[in-house]
């Protein structure tokens, strides 16, 4: 038997796509009223709620704290019922730590944390639906959360997963081709710049593809940053149209 | 991708039940405008049969059908409704031959197929512009009632469907365990996983299951045996198969029954290993492919089946089983071979069930013959179509393009260019140049005839040369790789100008060495066209007509007479110069050691009284040897490749209107030298593994040819002497030696036909060979005792002993065989040298006129004699070491074993 034909002969991917397109994006920001900042975000399949405290005060431990800039703390977590399988998901196991940390990482780079020195900043996010490319699906939401915060960052932060299949690369993953063995790579950007907050690969891939792939990976984050522009100006649209009211 | 053509009376779609039953029918070329829905591939793909043929389909350039995307089209798509499986579908078929209908703004019918009568009266009267009809009744009779073929295919597969339904649920075999089962039993180790192939001798009862894997691990192990057709399990020679060893109860011995068994060239020395029994539990793959099969002379023991309308043919292939197919035809096609597909196994059914494809023609006729030959090796040649002859084609006459005049390097003036080929021959596609270039230096040219600048890649032409990688020569003919407009014509460096692909080396004029090499593209114009015999005797001086200076005056004629000779002079003095190299560079080399030992000794191996003997030695080396294979160096380690031929490097791209290989390294060549330049390639050059699975496909395409080629020889063999009668024609009658023997008989070479074969000692019921007084023999019963070097046949008069490389008398009959390809019977008449009173001819010559006598005897009006590939002299000289190497010892073995 041989295995799921991921890109046919026609172009076409299992759920219908071209290789370069993306999932349909569907957000809302501000969706809590007590927390600074929330965002809930579906890409496909795959739903994510990021919410977002601070900056406030170091909580717990002074010593923590940094004396020329914030300190950002992430925790990523996944619903019980978010696969298919239903399973207790402790906190602070190795893969939603992992996970935790590459987010801190990525938002380290984004968030101008120079301006609030000695203070903190919590980014939570929760998957509640999981359906491929969980990490780029948090980072978009927590980005939304962060803008929602009205933390300044440099730079919306995008990330997109891809995959390489039959000498073409695949945007935006979804669990069925996740799990076909492909070869995909993790990236996150800050369109405007240019600039790489974060690429992470685990597969083996020729080195000759890596520069498509990762070519690939910034198309997908420029489509991605457009779907997220256009999600923030609408949100302030509306918040502006209450406020008026 | 493709676009259907505009000029069509209609589009149709046919549903998912049709694509899975009647791609047979689909698939005919005749039928145009056929549109694929998803929707039916995945239902295909659900089943796991076909599904590749389809796909195959779809990217085959030939046939007009596309794949219409529809679950993926927002206005075609509808949900399935609840309880609809995947095959009866309907709704989303017809929605979307209603979008396409409406998206061709009803420019063009649209006309949905179905064998659902329900859907017919469903959607047959919503009107919308789209024909739903039957297959059968309606579309088949309606829009092609001509098209025999398809009514033909339809027929006999809608019979297998009605049969497959009524079956009655007797078990034959036990069912194959699924494939998640197998597949778990593979990876812990309790299931094998290989390749099974069948004894072709044994066809009944022994087969093995071989993987590389195996014989990896241990040398000794090269299989394990599935013994008995019930252990087979459904399983067809080539399939990809699980195994799991037998209880230990169940083991026994393999067969080592060879005095019951005919003699086989390698059932000799490997009794003593035990294969472990096993069987077979799962098929992974099944590798069927059509199989060409006789049917039976219709006798009354075929009548008891009901309706006698289900015959078992005998497939060509002994390795493979007995086929049922279902016809009404069965008295039209008795002794008829036909092309047939195997359906389904199932387990209730002792044989497997088919359908019968296409007829090729009566059991004997040297058109079905040779056509059998073809089809069993896979080999696929059908004539040019029009758009590959015709439209790719530069225009008639042809004409030098001034723009590609100033990109390639032009010779036509400064370089004396000259072709030496056999007499006759038509595709030339190699030409050399010598001359001085003043400083002591010498020019070398090598000219390749630039086949590639006329086949653009990925054109039909260029995909057709793919699929078939090389051109096929049969005993009486050839198919060729490329359109004759090309091979014979375009290309070929004849007289006149032509694109080439050109090497030149600069030599020092003295010692002879290599100072530089130029490679590119030129423009040159072929002076002469030499053949061996006329090269020869200009170099010895001789008068000898050229026919291109025969208008000439005599003086004219003199000095390009001198011209023409010292050019060969010299080529023939650089052709010793490298030899001689080559002879030294052989013996330094480490891997160049073995075979250069090797031929050494197979140079002293020489019977002064016998030539036949050192031929023989060197024939049975070559057949020890493995054959050399296309790969691409991307995809081994360095250190894996050096050995062959005994070079660091190599490849060839001398002949590239005959070989793809060729062709591909021109690619490569030409975007190598690209790469300096400015100029991008014009197309991306094909990946590693591409051009692995290109490697692969020419190498099967090879052995194909080869095979092929040998067996149409034997299949000439056949029918020379089918026509005489042993006993009374003197050219039945000839001297033979023997290369080996066995248990109960010996093989030997018949020098003057090329026929290789058994010669039997002793029969079944136990009388062996005796030679009296005069050397005549006689069957009388006794015993037959095996030496490695000798054979003794004892009886009550005494004993005869029959010794390796001893000469004997046969006589040859044949062997008809209604079903399998049928073989030449050899007996011996005396152990002493045949004496014939005509002098012994030379063996092509013998085999060409062999081969003509069964032309003519056909009624052939073509007279072709044997066309082997041939590789001049010159190219062997220039392009490749010439003595101590395997490939010229392989080619020497070639010409002289008539192979």
């Amino acid at each position: 038997m041989a295995g799921l034909e991921l890109l046919t002969d026609q172009g076409y991917r299992l759920d219908g796509r071209k290789a370069s397109e993306l999932r349909k994006f569907q957000a809302r920001m501000g969706v809590f009223a007590q927390a600074d900042g929330s965002a809930y975000l579906e890409q496909g399949n795959t739903k994510a709620l990021a919410v977002v405290y601070g900056p406030h005060e170091i909580r717990g431990s002074r010593s923590r704290a940094l004396h020329d800039r914030a300190v950002i703390n992430c925790q990523y977590s996944m619903a019980t019922f978010s696969t298919a399988e239903r399973k207790r998901r402790p906190h602070g196991d190795r893969k939603s730590t992992e996970m935790s940390l590459h987010l801190k990482q990525t938002f380290e780079a984004a968030v101008m944390t120079q301006l609030f020195p000695r203070s903190q900043i919590d980014i939570y996010v929760k998957i509640l639906q999981s359906d491929g490319g969980n990490y780029s699906v948090c980072v978009n939401a927590a980005t939304l959360a962060v803008i929602d915060a009205g933390i300044p960052m440099r730079d919306y932060v995008c990330a997109c997963t891809v995959g390489f299949v039959d000498e073409t690369p695949l945007a935006d993953l979804c669990y069925a081709e996740e799990s076909g063995g492909v070869s995909s790579l993790a990236l996150a950007l800050l369109p405007r710049g240019g600039q790489i907050a974060l690429v992470q690969m685990d597969a083996r891939l020729h080195q000759d593809h890596l520069e498509t792939l990762i070519e690939a990976a910034m198309t997908a984050c420029k489509g991605v940053s457009k779907v997220l522009d256009e999600v923030v100006r609408q949100h302030l649209q509306e918040a502006s149209v209450h406020s008026r009211e | 991708g493709k676009v259907l053509p505009g000029d069509l009376t209609h589009y149709v779609v046919p549903d998912a039940g049709v694509v899975l039953n009647y791609l047979d029918v689909l698939e005919l070329t005749e039928l145009q405008g056929v549109v694929f829905t998803q929707t039916a591939c995945e239902a295909l793909r659900s089943k796991g049969r076909f599904y590749n043929h389809l796909r195959n389909l779809l990217k085959d350039p030939r046939h007009d059908c596309i794949l219409f995307a529809n679950e993926f089209q927002t206005y075609s798509h509808c949900p399935r409704e609840k309880g609809e499986s995947q095959e009866t579908w309907q709704t989303c078929v017809y929605a979307a031959a209603v979008w396409f209908y409406n998206h061709l703004a009803g420019a063009m019918k649209v006309v949905m197929i179905t064998e659902d009568q329900d859907a017919v009266a469903r959607f047959g009267s919503l009107n919308s512009g789209v024909f739903v009809i039957s297959v059968q009744q309606d579309y088949l009779q309606n829009f092609w009632p001509d098209l025999q073929e398809a009514h033909e295919v339809y027929r006999n597969i809608s019979q297998v469907l009605q049969e497959k339904e009524s079956e009655d649920s007797q078990r034959e075999f036990s069912e194959h365990l699924p494939a998640e089962i197998v597949e778990a039993g593979i990876k812990s180790g309790r299931y094998l996983k290989g390749t099974l192939n069948v004894n072709r001798y044994r066809a009944q009862s022994e087969a093995f299951v071989t993987n590389e894997e195996f014989s990896n691990k241990s040398p000794l192990i090269n299989g394990v045996l599935v013994f008995g057709f019930k252990s087979r399990n459904r399983a067809v020679h080539g399939d990809l198969v699980a195994v799991e060893l037998l209880p230990k109860s169940k083991w026994r011995g393999r067969g080592t029954a060879l005095a019951e068994g005919p003699l086989d060239e390698n059932s000799g020395e490997d009794g003593e290993s035990n294969p472990l029994p096993t069987h077979i539990v799962g098929i992974l793959q099944r590798n069927w492919r059509d199989y060409v099969v006789t049917f039976p002379p219709r006798d009354g023991n075929q009548n008891q089946s009901r309706g006698s309308q289900r015959i078992l043919a005998v497939p060509w292939d002994q390795r493979i089983p007995k086929i049922r197919i279902s016809t009404q035809q069965a008295d039209a096609l008795q002794d008829h071979r036909v092309l047939v597909r195997i359906d389904s196994w199932p387990s209730n059914s002792l044989y497997p069930n088919g359908h019968s494809v296409r007829v090729l023609g009566r059991v004997g006729d040297m058109e079905t013959e040779v056509q059998t030959i073809l089809l069993e090796n896979s080999i696929n040649v059908p004539p040019f179509s029009e758009a590959q002859q015709l439209r790719e084609m530069p225009a008639q006459p042809w004409t030098v393009d001034p723009t590609e005049v100033a990109k390639r390097r032009d010779l036509r003036d400064t370089h004396l260019v000259f072709s030496i080929d056999p007499r006759g021959c038509e595709d030339v596609d190699d030409a050399m140049s010598v001359r001085s270039l003043g400083d002591g230096l010498l020019e070398l040219g090598v000219h390749i005839a630039d086949v590639t600048h006329f086949v653009r890649e990925g054109s039909l032409t260029d995909l057709e040369a793919r699929s078939r990688a090389t051109t096929y020569y049969l005993a009486d003919r050839r198919y060729d790789m490329l359109p004759a407009v090309l091979s014979a014509d375009l290309c070929s460096l004849l007289g006149g100008v032509d694109y080439a692909m050109s090497v030149l080396w600069e030599l020092d004029a003295q010692s002879l060495a290599y100072k530089d090499v130029w490679f590119g593209r030129t423009l040159i114009r072929s002076s002469y066209q030499l053949h061996y015999e006329l090269a020869q005797a200009l170099l010895n001086g001789e008068e000898a007509p050229v026919p291109e200076l025969a208008q000439l005056d005599p003086k004219e004629r003199a000095a390009k007479l001198s011209e023409l000779t010292a050019a060969l002079e010299k080529l023939t003095l650089v052709a010793r110069h490298l030899r001689a190299q080559r002879d030294q560079g052989g013996a330094l080399e480490l891997e160049g050691l073995e075979v250069k030992a090797l031929a050494d000794s197979l140079d002293q191996a020489v019977d002064p009284e016998d030539p036949l003997v050192n031929r023989l030695l060197r024939m049975m080396a070559t057949q020890a040897m493995s054959q050399a294979l296309y790969f691409s160096t991307g995809s081994q380690p360095d250190h894996q490749f050096y050995h062959y031929l005994a070079l660091d490097r190599y490849t060839h791209f001398t002949s590239p209107i005959r070989r793809y290989a060729d062709m591909v390294v021109h690619r490569l060549l030409t975007a190598a030298l690209q790469v300096g330049q400015e100029a991008e390639p014009a197309r991306k050059l094909e990946g590693n593994k591409d051009l692995e699975e290109l490697a692969e496909h020419i190498n099967t395409r090879n052995r194909a040819a080869k095979q092929a080629q040998t067996q149409s020889v034997a299949l000439f063999q056949y029918l020379f002497f089918k026509e005489r009668d042993p006993q009374t024609d003197p050219r039945c009658v000839a001297d033979s030696i023997i290369y080996a023997i066995r248990d109960n008989g010996v093989l030997v070479l018949v020098p003057r036909y090329g026929v290789k074969g058994p010669v039997y000692m002793k029969t079944k019921t136990g009388e062996v060979v005796t030679a009296g007084p005069d050397g005549t023999c006689e069957w009388q019963s006794g015993t037959v005792q095996r030496h490695p070097d000798h054979i003794v046949t004892t009886c009550g008069c005494g004993s005869t002993t029959f010794r390796l490389f001893d000469h004997i008398t046969v006589r040859i009959s044949v062997l008809p065989s209604n079903c399998h390809a049928d073989t030449l019977k050899l007996e011996v008449i005396s152990n002493k040298p045949h004496r014939s009173s005509a002098p012994q001819r030379p063996d092509s010559q013998g085999r060409s006129q062999l081969v003509q006598e069964v032309v003519r005897l056909a009624e052939e009006a073509q007279e072709k004699a044997a066309q082997r590939p041939k590789l001049s002299k010159w190219e062997r000289e220039f392009q490749q070491s010439r003595a101590p190497n395997l490939y010229s010892i392989l080619e020497e073995i070639r010409e002289l074993a008539l192979m």
